[in-house]
């Protein structure tokens, strides 16, 4: 039976986690919308935060209990940092940068479980930003979002945040291209940063597993040295622990301060 | 909510200052650690826009090449402003990160 395990651990390469595989197959007008692994864990993720949130604000109570306490900060946390950084404008978008905090939160987390041993491939865990479209995806509705509301506020005055005011005429030529890429570059920065640390992430944890799985394969003195990688792989365990929540918190501030920035475009 | 109105409390705004005096007792371990990961979380930043910008100067460059058929001119052109644009949002990721920890730090002092 163990060399039955070993032989589907070492089956399974770094890269094939990523795989999109379809559950229920799917097609609307020719196009394939099969519900797929990714979905699945979509779903698993945003169905934790509804029953997450449905029970810590089943009995609301002065004195907040365990699941209300968590809840509570955590509202606490994204209201400060919408706060702090948009300023009293930002409140109406408190629930979008809230909403796009916990799902990216959970995303990761549940994309760090480990799969229930001798599931089929489908149902394996699977880390949904991983994937740059999904990335990608939120980043531009972020962008999105910065856009209609930066006009509707400001008008054309919005353009202004590629020409600030007191900029020499000379300088225009030069200065208003880069900035212009510098905008473009948000969208791409934002979905790139989380999609490559969650992809690098996992691929690191996998193969230093791996190393485990193949040292403790070939026995004798090898299997003694499996206990490097081991440590190894539990160290980077803990350091994606902490990069989950981190990735979450800086796509969270940056999406504020691009908000920020749209918000007093006017002013530059 | 109502649950505690109906306990009749001796005094909300009692309470609260309870509450704030039992928060503000861990308060400056809890600040130095937020601002760790925060810190750390900023320097992750740097990188990414960086490459970011040179991507999209690039990408620029590379499409009115194709438009012009004047291959190679705007791609350099393209990755040189790519390049600036990568400074500047290094620089400004920096200023902000700046602004606020300053005002992190007046706002643990006004604690």
């Amino acid at each position: 039976m163990i060399d039955a395990a070993f032989r589907s651990f070492q089956a399974a390469g770094p890269m094939e986690q990523f795989e999109i595989l379809p559950i229920v197959e799917l097609t609307f007008g020719g196009l394939d919308i099969s519900f797929t692994n990714s979905a699945l864990w979509m779903t698993i993720g945003v169905g934790l935060i509804v029953a997450f949130f449905y029970a810590a604000t089943r009995r609301r109570t002065l004195i907040p209990g365990r699941t209300q306490s968590i809840a509570e900060i955590l509202h606490e946390f994204v209201a400060n940092l919408v706060r702090d950084t948009i300023g009293h404008d930002g409140k109406k978008f408190f629930p979008y940068v809230f909403t796009l905090f916990i799902f990216i939160l959970v995303a990761n987390y549940v994309g760090l479980l480990p799969s229930i041993p001798g599931a089929p491939h489908e149902l394996h865990t699977f880390t949904t930003t991983s994937h740059i479209i999904v990335t990608f995806a939120l980043a531009m509705v972020t962008i999105t979002i910065v856009l209609i509301y930066g006009f509707a506020k400001n008008g054309l005055k919005f353009l202004k945040l590629f020409a600030p005011s007191g900029l020499p005429i000379w300088l225009m030529p030069i200065l208003v291209p880069i900035e212009i890429i510098s905008f473009l570059s948000r969208p791409i920065s934002l979905g790139v940063r989380l999609f490559a640390n969650m992809l690098a992430g996992h691929i690191i944890l996998k193969l230093f597993a791996g190393f485990v799985i193949a040292l403790l394969g070939a026995g004798g003195f090898a299997s003694v040295l499996a206990i490097a990688p081991f440590l190894g792989s539990v160290a980077i365990f803990l350091l994606e622990f902490l990069v989950a929540a981190l990735q979450a918190y800086v796509f969270a501030i940056l999406t504020c301060i691009y908000l920020s920035d749209a918000a007093h475009a006017a002013e530059h | 909510m109502n649950d505690g109105a109906k306990q009749d409390p001796p005094s909300l705004d009692e309470f609260s200052k309870r509450l704030d005096a039992a928060r503000g007792a861990g308060n400056e371990k809890e600040n130095s650690r937020r601002t760790g990961s925060v810190a750390l979380g900023r320097a992750m930043r740097v990188g990414s826009e960086l490459l970011a910008a040179l991507i999209v100067g690039a990408l620029l460059g590379w499409g009115l090449d194709t438009a012009f058929h004047s291959r190679p001119w705007f791609l350099l052109v393209g990755i040189l402003f790519g390049f600036a644009a990568g400074v500047m949002n290094v620089n400004r990721a920096f200023k902000e990160s700046s602004d606020e920890t300053q005002k992190d730090q007046a706002s643990a002092g006004g604690n």
